[in-house]
């Protein structure tokens, strides 16, 4: 009965499917309209593009296995699509409805990394969220202050420039870099990708790591929680003396530096042993942030920022 | 009864099938053709029943508010995987549950971290929950079958991924109170189901 | 006119799920992040279809959808079985789209009196498609469309009574009118849906 029931389900998914391509929207054929074919300059490489309007608050989303997916805000209320397709064994599927606008490149038979691959360059209005995948990979979104999540498997990730919004990052072995995030939520899980963030904060900041090593540059602002996980990989935070922050550090094997003095706290959670784990306050304990920086096999660094940088 | 007299009795019954409305639709082929009209729309609507498929965050979503409202808890045993557990493409089929299981183990985790106390227990629970649900040798060689040129990638992650549980369950069992080595075994568990959900995710060639 | 089949079919289905509906239920109630998949998974597709239907935009439906379930289960415990799980959960989601409606000032049931006779915008003279005939050809996909385009306050009568199968005395106390009104609402919705496929046949003809 069970089989029977996912049977029918799959038939009637497959059904909305060839609705969503067959069975196109009053705005739909507008886009068709504009939509630009350019024969690129190889053969069987060619450049799609792809124009909709969209209101305040849109929703992006490409799904991308092979190739690169660059965003930027555009300047009214409109995103453009532009797709170099590097072969015919692959095709752009594009929908909007409502204030949603997905892309997804479609792989055909036979498609591998080099002829499934399609480059996307993305423009968006700076408040719509944007949600990338990518296998491959690069994936980069700058400028914007809507919710942005990205997930690569081996994709590297950069995202620079972001305000006021959820920076949501996954990621198996890319590395990721976050460049200039202010009033964050920032979460970041990689299984081995290194992770660096630069100017990174907001009331949340998290890094969850196997084995890749993590770098923090910035200063642990805005009282918020920052949490360094890395089982296997290093943890370096650089930042300036006058940081105000309750910190914990530990690594279970490997070593703890720490370059900048701290007020000690005695109501820890875990024995204090030199070398392996610090704990304190440092700068103004009222309105500071909380900052737990932990791994098992890794060494933790924290380094005092010459302020001549 | 005439044309008109017909189509407003359609309000009242809609298939034609008092003796007045046969009366009239047996003379007059507009009305009839009317009538049948309206009948193949209504045959038709239902079909429309259930024939839309949500998001996938759309469940996200509401699991993410179900454990935030705490009204998923963990659970006192491990149960085996329920028949219906729906996935939609290839072999994610067999995937779905195995993810599940790595995360309920780490939703197990969660709420069990916020009770110190009884962080003891938690890691006789999690365990068998987890073992319950996947087996990583079958993962890997899905994994190999589906891309072979991925499955080192796969693997090396998978073998650390398994580290990190390991050395974050023997951190919790040295010291059950010590809430920010549950809090590591969490992300362990967290981390491994990522590599599930990104196995299969739908980007994946 | 209710086609028997379908029904016959959804009922076989529904007893293949009993079992394993109710053990889920029962799972629920205990917090069992397994068992809440498992009933979201069993009606997702109804409620966010009944959600889509109405409304006619993905993103508030899926918006709806999630309302609906967490609504219901934040009351699983209270739960007992009375009337069917999926009878309640249908009823509750019905509730979230009118509410939601409501609040943004769209009419759920065509604010246009139920004028007797044929002044109305019957379009069977405007767009001339009176010869394209419909009868026994009618696809789910072309009727989607068609239901998408209806105005609002015909789109709820009509997806209540011809998709989702209430009768009209639950739709009146549902949608708050009376069951004359609801009558002639879903009459007049049929009417126009019928024109509208005439149009949209009409169009595809002239463009093939
Ligand atoms: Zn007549």
């Amino acid at each position: 009965m069970g089989a029977l029931r996912d049977l029918r389900q799959e038939t009637m998914a497959a059904h909305d499917k060839s609705w969503g391509s067959r069975m196109v929207s009053k705005r739909t054929v507008k886009v068709i309209a504009i939509g630009v074919i350019v024969a690129g300059t190889l053969a069987a490489e060619s450049k799609k593009e792809y124009h909709f309007a969209v209101g305040s608050k849109a929703g992006v989303s490409v799904m991308n296995p092979y190739g690169s997916i660059w965003v930027r805000p555009s300047l009214n209320n409109t995103v453009v699509v532009s797709a170099i397709l590097h072969s015919d064994k692959v095709e752009v599927d594009n929908n909007q409805s409502g204030n949603r606008v997905d892309i997804q490149s479609h792989l055909l038979p036979g498609a591998d990394s080099e002829s499934g691959r399609v480059d996307y360059e993305v423009l968006v209005p700076a408040d719509a969220s944007v949600t990338l995948h990518s296998s491959s990979g690069p994936l980069h979104a700058e400028k914007l202050h809507g919710d942005v999540t990205l997930e690569g498997s081996t994709a590297t990730i950069d995202v620079r420039d972001v305000s006021n919004a959820h920076v949501h990052v996954k990621t198996l072995n890319g590395a990721v870099t976050l460049n200039n995030v202010q009033n964050g939520h920032v979460e970041v899980d990689s299984l081995s990708g290194e992770v660096t963030l630069t100017g990174v904060n907001g009331p949340l900041v998290q890094v969850v790591s196997t084995s890749g090593n993590i770098n923090y540059i910035g200063d642990f602002g805005d009282s918020g929680e920052y949490r360094l996980t890395s089982h296997s990989g290093d943890i370096e935070a650089t930042i300036p003396e006058w940081t105000s922050a309750d910190v914990s550090a530990r690594s279970v094997r490997g070593e703890v530096h720490d370059d900048i003095p701290l007020q000690p706290k005695f109501h820890t959670w875990f024995p204090i042993r030199a070398g392996v784990a610090f704990a304190g306050t440092m700068g103004r304990a009222a309105a500071s942030s909380t900052v737990v920086l932990r791994t098992f096999n890794g060494k933790i660094h924290l380094r005092k920022r010459s302020e001549k940088q | 009864m005439n044309c008109i007299e017909l189509e407003e009795s359609l309000v009242e019954s809609e298939d034609g099938s008092s003796r007045e409305q046969r009366a009239h639709l047996s003379a007059c082929p507009a009305c009839s053709g009317l009538v049948e009209e309206l009948r193949s729309i209504i045959a038709t609507a239902v079909e429309l029943r259930g024939s839309a498929e949500p998001s996938p965050q759309v469940w996200n979503s509401i699991e993410m508010v179900l454990r935030q409202e705490g009204l998923i808890r963990p659970q006192p045993t491990p149960r085996p995987a329920l028949s219906s557990f729906s996935a939609r493409w290839g072999w994610a089929r067999w995937l779905a549950p195995a993810a599940a299981a790595v995360l309920l183990s780490a939703g197990i985790l969660l709420y069990r971290a916020s009770v110190a106390d009884k962080l003891a227990q938690q890691v006789s629970v999690a365990a068998p929950a987890l073992d319950a649900g996947m087996d990583d040798n079958d993962f890997l060689q899905e994994i190999a079958a589906q891309s072979p040129q991925l499955r080192p990638v796969y693997e090396d992650n998978l073998r650390r991924a398994n580290e990190y549980i390991r050395d974050a369950q023997s951190a919790v069992n040295e010291d059950p109170n010590d809430a920010e080595a549950a809090r590591s075994l969490m992300d362990a568990y967290q981390q491994k189901a990522m590599l599930f959900n990104i196995a299969m995710d739908r980007s994946l060639p | 006119m209710r086609p028997e089949k379908k029904t016959l079919t959804d009922r076989r289905q529904r007893r293949g799920d009993e079992l394993s509906e109710a053990a889920a239920i029962e799972r629920a109630k205990q917090g069992d992040a397994e068992a809440f998949q498992v009933l979201y998974d069993m009606h997702k597709r109804r409620v966010y279809s009944l959600c889509l239907r109405m409304t006619a935009n993905t993103a508030e439906a899926e918006d709806l959808a999630q309302e609906a379930f967490l609504q219901l289960y934040r009351k699983i415990a209270t739960f007992r079985g009375e009337s069917a799980f999926s009878t309640w959960l249908h009823r509750l989601s019905v509730n979230v789209v009118l509410m939601h409606l409501r609040k943004k000032g769209l009419p759920v049931v065509s604010l246009e009196e139920t004028t007797q006779g044929g002044d109305d915008d019957s379009p069977k003279k405007d767009f001339g498609t009176e010869d394209v005939a419909l009868a026994g050809s009618i696809d789910r996909l072309h009727l989607q469309k068609a239901v998408e385009s209806l105005p609002p306050g015909y789109r709820s009568i009509f997806v209540l009574h011809d998709v989702e199968g209430y009768e009209h005395n639950e739709i009146a106390k549902i949608v708050g009118c009376s069951i004359g009104n609801s009558k002639s609402q879903l009459h007049k919705a049929r009417m126009k849906l019928r024109d509208l496929l005439k149009l949209q046949r009409a169009e595809k003809a002239g463009k093939a």
